[in-house]
């Protein structure tokens, strides 16, 4: 599905976690990578397309992603740490990242 | 603002030059040289040929700098899929999209980067609606996912709301009176603006608040039929 629009640059060179921005920095309209936790998952809606409405937060905020097409994404739950990459545009929601590349990160151990 | 328009055809043109009378820094991209060629007459237009379902063509306009999108081609597909790559890869904080086919409108939303769809076929159907029906209530316009609308109700004779102020119509807090056209003038509505019997009121509404909407304006009366008598 993002495959469809894969960015340039093979991002498994760098580790996973590097060249992440805090969550409240994040631009709008560039690139960008940043990592935080699962907090609120919402599927949507009940007729129509559906998709996946993902909130990220970190210590410094919250950003949302929105996945089109799909009512789950395997491994993202509740509190699970990930990394997302694409660009964030303005919404009444905050910053918001239409089907953005992922990564997701290991569990804490323990 | 500087406006992407995606589609040159007679849509794309008239709103070129429109934009541009408003003070718009406006491009305009098509993939057919005949329409591109027809397009370049207009003064102060920029225009490009080239696909704007490619990401390479949204990169070359610049898209990432676009305060709108507009995808206003004749094809459903292409709109969604122009729409999609500007919201999604270029964070355009705007993005206008045209329903070609009234059936598709369901698609048009932010799943496919789209803040604001416009269906020819429904607007059509609400003008027809308007030009027959003085006194009832058509919808013209929905904004936000629907979640605010814009309508308009023509005053008929006995609606409960001519020869009152705006201000004690009772209107929920909801909905806002954004204009009057009387005798083909708009007027700027006031608190102490007096409406009349024939005025066309467009009237912003968000949540609930059409009933209580129709109520004010139109009045607790039977459906056209039985007004013909």
């Amino acid at each position: 599905m993002s495959g469809l629009f894969r960015r340039k640059g093979n991002r498994d060179e760098a580790a996973p976690t590097d060249g992440t921005t805090p969550i409240a920095l994040t631009p709008f309209r560039q690139t960008v990578r940043v990592r935080g936790q699962v907090t609120k998952i919402r599927q949507r809606p009940a007729r129509g397309l559906p998709s996946l409405v993902v909130t990220i937060s970190d210590e410094s905020g919250r950003v949302t992603a929105i996945w089109s097409g799909r009512r789950s994404i395997g491994g993202i739950g509740l509190g699970r740490d990930i990394v997302i990459e694409g660009v964030a545009a303005p919404s009444p929601d905050g910053p918001t990242f239409l089907n953005p590349s992922y990564l997701l990160l290991p569990p804490p151990k323990g | 603002m500087r406006i992407i328009i995606a589609g040159a055809g007679s849509v794309g043109r008239y709103m070129a030059n429109q934009l541009l009378e408003a003070g718009h820094e406006i491009l305009l991209i098509d993939n057919d040289p005949g329409v591109v060629r027809k397009a370049i007459g207009t003064r102060g237009v920029e225009v490009t040929l080239g696909d704007a379902c490619e990401l390479d063509t949204l990169a070359l306009a610049d898209a990432g700098n676009a305060d709108v999108v507009a995808a206003v081609t004749g094809d459903d597909e292409d709109n969604l899929v122009i729409s999609l790559l500007a919201k999604q890869e270029f964070g355009v904080p705007r993005v206008v999209a045209r329903v070609n086919n009234p059936n598709n409108e369901w698609m048009f939303n932010d799943m496919w980067g789209v803040d604001v769809s416009v269906s020819t076929p429904h607007l059509l159907t609400a003008l027809v609606e308007e030009a027959l029906n003085v006194g009832s209530f058509v919808r013209l316009l929905s904004l936000e996912q629907g979640k605010a609308r814009i309508a308009e109700v023509t005053l008929a004779d006995d609606s409960p709301a001519a020869g009152r102020q705006i201000s004690d119509l009772g209107l929920p807090r909801e909905s806002t009176i954004v204009a009057l056209i009387r005798e083909g003038h708009v007027v700027v509505p006031r608190g102490d603006t007096l409406l009349r019997t024939r005025d066309e009121v467009l009237i912003l509404i968000t949540g609930d608040a059409e009933d209580a909407v129709r109520s004010v304006l139109v009045g607790t009366r039977p459906g056209p039929a039985a007004r013909e008598q």
